[in-house]
């Protein structure tokens, strides 16, 4: 666990400092150390400090928001398949964000926040709700389904209201396709609470939440409130999510293969607290990585998010399909 | 379930009062009696100008792409027994668009020009569609659980996602001139409609009803279980290969002309199954009728709702469609449970 957390630790270092030097041009380690501690002021450093710092820090902290709600997401479903990409949650906070800022006009950081989780709440509770009317039958795959016609009706739903708003349509499409470049630095505030917040209550929940890795009734003879203890991490997973929208618009996939990959890091199971840390910081490498694959694929131009993750993610996604056990997390 | 021609009759008139209005809305409105005027060949010259150039071939293509596309759902439903199996479901439509990305991004040169013609872009679009369709059902046969219906659904949600990924990517890395070329395409719409257009798609529609005649009686057999459908003398899987090919190439001929419009081929069937028993020939008709009458209906809303600005068609029909597709989930859910 320890050796695990330091190595994570470490990658994701090398991968932050990657992420400043490489791009478009690549920048010697001098010129980064002067753009970050030297204060300089040429117009590399100057890029350094401005753009590739913030984007950077904005990818670690919406790989770790979204890779934690997930991971909350499958533990309390017990569904591999969960993910706030897929089960329409990013689309839910994108849609409240859109229509917020169109129709109220509302700008202000904190109202983008708020916006992003009620939206996000919402979707969660829509389509939580209608895959538990499914029934257990239904299968991992009842609610994957759910997600993704929740996510095409909400997708339509933006795209009827930035039809009102032309100039919004402008501003929002950029900010829809998801992604962690220029995005305004104050917004990461909004990720720093909702992790925060996360973490806490993984902590608090952890106990209820290995307990409910068996069975909903083991779980609840041990006395275990289940639902909601369910109620609580899909809540949190849901404000996580919205955080990770806020800051970086809707990224699909990531919420998927971080937590899996972290489960496979370790040979023993550990605790779900242990888990949720391992889990940030995979995640957290991941959206670096994927950051400085979309500068390098195709550049000078710069890839979305969203279709890097979506090359690793899909074949992931198929592979999960085909597997043995669906059913159980415990892989 | 009612059955007979009543129903089929109906939907004609629908059908035929709806391609009147839709006609007759537009930036000048045009009452339908002066709209019937002009169709019938004496209205005023104007009106005709109106009716003839601008408006029916729009309104023409629309309709007929929807045939097509019910058609191509209902025919995919009965082939897969898959009361959710819907051509846009499938990675079809998202295998159509990256088939048009590739074939405006390999056939443009430096100067932002196509170096053949525009009228191959519809096959393109065929090639992505048959591609992606072959890779789903690849997946799906290769799965231990192939026998559970939604299994290709996902795989078809799987490579669909993938296809998006390889279109935005190549939208970005092509010119912007096609990039903004391929957009217009892929978010589904109907503008810039010419009678060319309209007599692909009613080729290919004219096309099918052929085919369908020649495989009413496979059609029927197949609906039975594998092995009672074999019992019956029915070869299933050459049938049943026909058939998806038949769906998938009605769908990738009416989205190669009106872009990515999703959803229509899923509820038109199950419309029609509603009033029109699933078992009577008259059922692909109607499906195809309904999905006439719902893209008609879609696109109308798309260009008048805030006119001049324009919806695209295939985010109206998503908006009506996911709900309903829920509502299929929960239902067949409740039936096996």
């Amino acid at each position: 666990m320890i050796r695990t957390l330091l190595l994570l630790l470490l990658t994701l270092l090398i991968a932050v400092i990657a992420s400043l030097h490489l791009g478009v041009h690549v920048y010697g380690p001098a010129t980064v150390w002067q753009a970050l501690f030297g204060g300089a002021e040429s117009s590399s450093e100057i890029i350094v400090r401005t753009l590739r710092l913030p984007r950077t820090l904005n990818a670690v902290l919406t790989g770790a928001a979204l890779s934690l709600s997930g991971l909350f997401m499958q533990a309390v479903t017990r569904n591999p398949l969960a993910e706030p990409g897929l089960l329409g949650v990013n689309a839910g906070a994108a849609f409240a964000v859109a229509f917020g800022l169109v129709l109220l006009g509302a700008v202000s950081i904190a109202g983008i926040g708020l916006l992003a989780i009620g939206g996000a709440l919402a979707a969660a509770a829509l389509v939580f709700g209608l895959s538990g009317a499914l029934g257990p039958a239904a299968g991992p795959t009842g609610i994957l389904l759910v997600g993704v016609t929740v996510t095409a009706m909400l997708a339509s739903l933006t795209q009827l209201v930035l039809l009102i708003d032309e100039t919004a349509l402008e501003t929002l499409l950029f900010w829809l396709s998801g992604g962690f470049a220029d995005r305004p630095l104050p917004l990461l505030s909004i990720g720093v609470g909702a992790l925060a917040i996360a973490f806490t209550g993984a902590a608090a929940l952890s106990t209820s939440i290995d307990a409910l890795q068996l069975d909903d009734q083991s779980a609840s003879g041990i006395g275990v409130d289940v639902a909601r203890t369910r109620l609580s991490a899909l809540t949190l997973a849901a404000l996580l999510s919205a955080g990770a929208v806020a800051m970086s618009g809707p990224v699909a996939f990531l919420g998927l293969i971080a937590p899996h990959i972290t489960r496979r890091l370790m040979a023993a199971r550990p605790g779900f607290l242990a888990l949720s840390l391992l889990a940030m910081l995979t995640g957290a490498i991941i959206a670096v990585l994927a950051d400085i694959l979309a500068r390098l694929i195709v550049a000078p131009g710069e890839a979305p998010i969203g279709a890097v993750l979506a090359f690793v993610g899909v074949p992931f996604l198929i592979h999960l399909l085909r597997a043995k056990r669906l059913r159980g997390v415990g892989v | 379930m009612k059955t007979g021609p009543l129903p089929i009759a109906a939907l004609l008139v629908i059908l035929a009062g709806g391609l009147v209005v839709a006609t007759g809305l537009g930036s000048s409105f045009i009452g339908p009696s002066r709209v019937a005027a002009a169709l019938l060949g004496n209205g005023s010259r104007t009106d005709e100008i109106i009716v003839w150039t601008l408006r029916l071939p729009r309104v023409a293509l629309a309709t007929l792409a929807g045939m097509a596309l019910g058609l191509s759902g209902a025919i995919l439903q009965r082939a897969l027994r898959n009361p959710m199996a819907a051509p846009s479901i499938l990675g079809v439509t998202d295998g159509a668009a990256l088939g048009v990305v590739t074939f405006l991004w390999f056939f443009s040169d430096d100067a932002n020009v196509l170096t053949v013609s525009i009228h191959w872009q519809p096959l393109a679009a065929v090639a992505g569609a048959f591609a992606f369709a072959f890779l789903v059902g690849l997946l799906t046969v290769a799965d231990r659980a192939r026998n559970d219906p939604v299994r290709l659904i996902l795989y078809g949600i799987a490579l669909a996602a993938l296809a998006k990924a390889c279109v935005t990517l190549m939208m970005i890395v092509g010119p912007v001139y096609r990039a903004s070329q391929a957009l217009q395409w892929i978010t589904g719409s109907v503008n810039a409609a010419h009678w060319m257009d309209v007599g692909v798609v009613a080729a290919g529609l004219a096309l099918s009803v052929p085919v369908l005649i020649l495989m009413r009686l496979p059609l029927r057999q197949i609906v039975l279980d594998r092995q009672t459908a074999i019992t019956t003398g029915l070869q299933v899987n050459r049938h049943r290969i026909g058939l998806l090919v038949l769906s998938v190439m009605l769908t990738a001929l009416a989205i190669s002309q009106v872009g990515a419009i999703s959803f229509v081929g899923l509820i038109a069937p199950h419309a029609a199954r509603l009033f029109h028993g699933q078992f009577r020939s008259g059922y692909l008709l109607g499906s195809a009728l309904i999905g006439g009458i719902l893209v008609l209906a879609a696109d109308t809303f798309a260009r008048t709702i805030a006119s001049p600005l324009e919806l695209p068609a295939g985010a109206v029909t998503a908006l009506i469609g996911a709900p309903l597709f829920l509502l299929l989930i929960l239902r067949r859910q409740v039936r096996n449970g």
